[in-house]
């Protein structure tokens, strides 16, 4: 079967029933993708298939052919998609496992929606677990990086902290 | 079929017969650093461990290393090297959970070094001496003591190494070190005419005498410890490229998932894998002390392998454990006697008191729920662990049993831990995973399903109290009497660990009167009731243990996460007999410059406390637990029967704040999981199974059900305390009152159901 990975192509052969999930882990080894649960309760696995997130640990491969998947690796061509750098402008992260799946789940919202209410922001990520409890700093992350905001995102001296550069 | 005796070997047979055969597990084969751990006694361990939260470390130093370290670095210690490219590298020797560690660290000794914190490289310390834990004895991470033992020794790394580069640089440029200064990487003269990069002095300044007492910057001076205002390892958490243990990057690595006994304690007698072996992708089945391992090419051929596997299994003594018996078994004991104080202020007054309260508090098992489930890869060649671990050192004593090496063969690669929280100081998994690749010969990553890691955790244990408490005409506190019931979590982390860090050849009858003594007297089991902090009158603390064989865990905060709730709820109960408002009635009691009342005051003030909005109730509560104090305000509204969680306040003091953002994360962090566990936490047990298997029936707080969190740190120019425990205990109190406050109902069981 093939189907279309962050652009590329990609070719296999596996058994139709194998989660993306572990299509992605464990045969393409793109990692950034996490297993949390297994029975789509967590949103660890959360991906984008064209477009709309899915929890990959219940997707089969056979119902991903010909279509496009979109993973953390590939949300932003150089990591810097505005909820990126929301997430590092409000210290979201703790842990940091749950962080892809939620920064997907947050993707396909502004996608839809660039300038969600608490309401709407409630109802998209609700499916996403956090042991850490960041979810005050999500959501406000993800208002940070709305259509409102967006402006003020762009003004943010988000430090990338790539080595090299210099702290503010 | 396969037929396999029971498993139920005592440790002392283990260790017969491994001799006899001369094969692993055998803890004798330990090597040098498995001896330094194994020649801990039980009783040295189980001090360490108990004495931890409430250890004070002075007069503690690191070593320099000792001869010549690498061509050209200049390295002051194991915990930091800088090379002549100018890399400055720094030893990670606390996981990264997500407490913030990382940033913590390299803030310490970049603030003494003059160094950019993001230009510093940062590693997973692997095992070794230097990162041995002075308190605990033992490479390990947790009791929230990394930035309390460790700021003054890494500031003081940062500080040799800048001592030393100024020299250098002095050296080579003639001018005094007054006339040189160090920043951002460089030293530079007050003149203008020299510059050189740490790098460039690398060299040089590696070869001179570390300095013993480096001065250290005055704290007006500070630029990165209570200012910078990131953290260093979001970026990689952001972007999929952090890697956690169950990200280890490895070709030709097999996956394996393991069939076992539904009970903690059961023994598998047998299996039929007739039906796995031929599936596709299986590589094999082996027979481990845990179960089944299905050995596979990817995680879901062996995840489907595996439930073709069919287990024949005996309960042992597990199948004596029942919920229900287990709570029937802490009331017999709340009944009985033999009780071990904890604290004694003396006997309560004869007279009876104006009004006598009584109340009983439970709470139950609970998983740690982390979001990466347990996992490690080993490679039985190599004898290299990827893992996400909390104790390192325990870490390589275990894969050492596990592939019948010696522990200072095995080198640890720790990596990002998907939430702790206690959790992994416990490498059970570890031991499975060298069993396997042992069993294989090749290099194996051992996954748990969710199933797995909800149904076969260490668990917070389940505790029972009773308290009494009598007021005087006045409402003045004149007694309070508090016995606690439950099973010893000490005595049950030494029996888990045992295998891999005591000495074998300890006589029964002495582990049993270690043991024993850590029942009775175990810290973790009261820490947080002992040291009441209000000035009550004839205040009398005891515990009492009552075994299970269910295995328990410590669980972000340990003791403080039941006694808190029972403590400051009960104080409620006490200030509204008192007819007191509860914040007044605690004020009351403490220290006018304790600074339990800072926060109590600063929270009340945070809150606008008795000032609720229409609709909302305000509960408090505050609690010491690893030398931090915390004061919570839950403000809550009722929807039918449901509280709903609307505002949550929280004032921390841990002396000086190294990052004020990090702080405030983990008392948002802290506080949800309190919460979470006071609305939702319950494992309960049938016939020694535990009932609850993923996030639909073990569940946790989702965004929509927390409340918005707003955080203030007292300022102080204390020496800094932890911050990763001491946000959890008080969030329970503080709901369960405001839970009173809305509905006049006092609920006394953890997780909260109104009636």
């Amino acid at each position: 079967m093939s189907f279309e990975l962050n652009g590329q192509r990609q070719e296999l052969s596996i058994e139709s029933d194998t989660p993306l999930l572990w299509v992605l882990r464990d045969v393409l080894n793109m990692n950034g993708t996490k297993f949390g649960c297994g029975m789509g309760l967590c949103g660890a696995c959360t991906v984008h298939i064209d477009g709309e997130p899915v929890r990959s640990c219940s997707m089969p491969i056979n119902a991903v052919a010909n279509r496009r998947v979109t993973t953390i690796e590939g949300l932003a061509a150089d990591g810097k998609h505005p909820l990126q750098r929301a997430w590092v402008a409000e210290n979201v992260p703790q842990c940091g496992y749950c962080q892809s799946g939620q920064i997907m789940s947050a993707a396909a919202l502004l996608s839809k929606n660039p300038d969600p209410t608490d309401a709407d922001i409630d109802s998209a990520m609700s499916g996403n677990l956090c042991r850490c409890g960041t979810y005050g700093r999500i959501r406000k992350a993800i208002k940070s990086a709305s259509k409102n905001a967006s402006k003020s995102v762009a003004g943010l001296a988000v430090n990338s902290w790539e080595p090299g550069e210099s702290a503010s | 079929m396969r037929h396999l005796r029971a498993y139920s070997q005592s440790h002392q047979e283990r260790l017969e017969e491994c001799l006899k055969e001369r094969r692993g597990p055998c803890s004798q084969q330990l090597g040098t650093r498995g001896e330094r751990i194994m020649s801990l006694s039980r009783r040295e361990f189980i001090r360490n461990f108990s004495i931890a939260g409430g250890g004070l470390t002075l007069g503690f130093t690191l070593n320099a290393i000792a001869g010549p370290t690498a061509a050209g670095d200049l390295q002051p210690n194991a915990f930091l090297r800088i090379t002549p490219q100018g890399e400055i590298i720094v030893q990670i020797h606390k996981v990264e959970m997500g407490q913030g560690t990382v940033t913590g660290l390299v803030t310490l000794i970049a603030e003494e070094l003059e160094a950019d914190p993001a230009s510093v490289r940062y590693e997973m310390a692997p095992v070794d001496d230097a990162f041995t834990d002075p308190e605990y004895r033992m490479q390990i991470t947790g009791g929230s003591n990394a930035i309390r033992v460790y700021y003054r020794p890494l500031r003081e790394t940062g500080a040799a190494a800048r001592a030393m580069l100024l020299a250098a640089a002095s050296a080579r440029s003639g001018l005094p070190t007054a006339q040189l200064q160090a920043e951002r990487g460089r030293i530079t003269s007050a003149d203008g005419r020299f510059a050189y990069n740490y790098g460039e002095l690398a060299a040089e300044a590696g070869k001179l005498p570390v300095p013993e007492n480096p001065p250290l910057k005055a704290a007006a001076d500070f630029r990165l410890i209570g200012k910078l205002d990131q953290r260093l390892d979001t970026p990689p958490k952001v972007n999929g490229s952090a890697r956690f243990g169950i990200d280890a990057p490895l070709p030709e690595t097999l996956v394996a998932v393991v069939v076992r006994p539904p009970v903690a304690r059961g023994a598998m007698t047998g299996y039929d894998d007739s039906k796995a072996r031929d599936l596709p992708g299986v590589h094999s089945i082996v027979a481990i002390d845990a179960g089944v391992a299905v050995v596979a090419s990817n995680y879901w051929r062996a995840r489907k392998a595996a439930e073709a596997v069919t287990l024949q299994w005996e309960a042992g003594d597990s199948a004596l454990t029942d919920s229900d018996a287990i709570d029937a078994a802490l009331t017999d004991a709340l009944n009985g006697d033999s009780f071990a104080t904890i604290r004694d202020d003396g006997e309560a007054p004869e007279a009876a008191p104006a009004q006598a309260l009584d109340a009983e508090y439970s709470v139950p098992f609970l998983a740690h729920a982390t979001m990466e489930p347990m996992n490690a890869t080993v490679d039985p060649i190599s004898r290299e662990v990827w893992v996400g671990t909390q104790a390192p050192d325990i870490t390589s004593s275990f894969a050492a049993l596990g592939l019948g090496v010696e522990a200072d063969e095995i080198t640890v690669h720790n990596q990002f831990l998907g939430g702790g929280f206690g959790r992994r100081s416990m490498p059970d998994h570890v031991l499975e995973a060298a069993q396997v690749a042992a069993a294989v010969g090749k290099r194996v990553k051992l996954v748990w399903s969710r199933e797995d890691d909800t149904q076969h955790d260490f668990y917070r244990p389940p505790m029972k109290s009773r308290l009494s408490a009598g007021l005087d005409q006045s409402g003045q506190v004149v007694s309070w009497r508090h016995r606690l019931a439950g099973p010893s979590l000490m005595q049950s982390t030494v029996d888990a660990m045992a295998p891999a860090i005591m000495p074998g050849w300890i006589p029964d009858f002495l582990i049993d009167f270690g043991a024993g003594l850590a029942g009775r007297k175990d810290n973790s089991s009261v820490e947080g009731a002992d040291e009441l902090p209000y000035a009550f009158g004839h205040i009398q603390v005891a515990y009492r243990n009552v075994e299970t064989p269910v295995p328990l865990g410590f669980w972000r905060s340990v003791g403080h996460s039941h006694t808190a709730f029972v403590v400051e709820s009960f104080v409620d109960e006490l200030a509204h007999a008192a007819g007191v408002d509860p914040v007044a009635f605690r004020r009351r009691y403490l220290a006018a410059d304790s600074r339990h009342r800072q926060v109590l005051d600063r929270v009340a003030e945070l809150s606008n406390w008795g000032n609720a909005p229409a609709g909302h109730y305000q509960g408090v509560a505050v609690h010491e637990s690893f030398h931090t104090l915390v004061a919570e305000v839950v403000e809550i509204s009722m929807q039918g029967n449901t509280p709903k969680l609307e505002r949550a306040f929280c004032a921390v003091h841990c002396g000086r704040a190294v990052n004020p953002d990090v702080v405030r994360q983990q008392m948002e962090g802290g506080m949800v999981f309190g919460l979470c566990a006071a609305l939702k936490g319950e494992i309960t047990l049938r016939d020694g199974a535990v009932q609850q298997g993923n996030f639909h029936d073990y569940p946790l707080l989702r965004i929509n059900e927390v409340p918005e969190i707003e955080v203030a740190i007292i300022d102080s120019d204390a020496a800094p305390t932890g911050v990763g425990e001491p946000a959890t205990p008080p969030a329970a109190p503080a709901l369960g009152n405001a839970i009173f406050a809305a509905t006049g109902q006092r609920l006394r069981q953890l997780p909260f159901k109104l009636s």
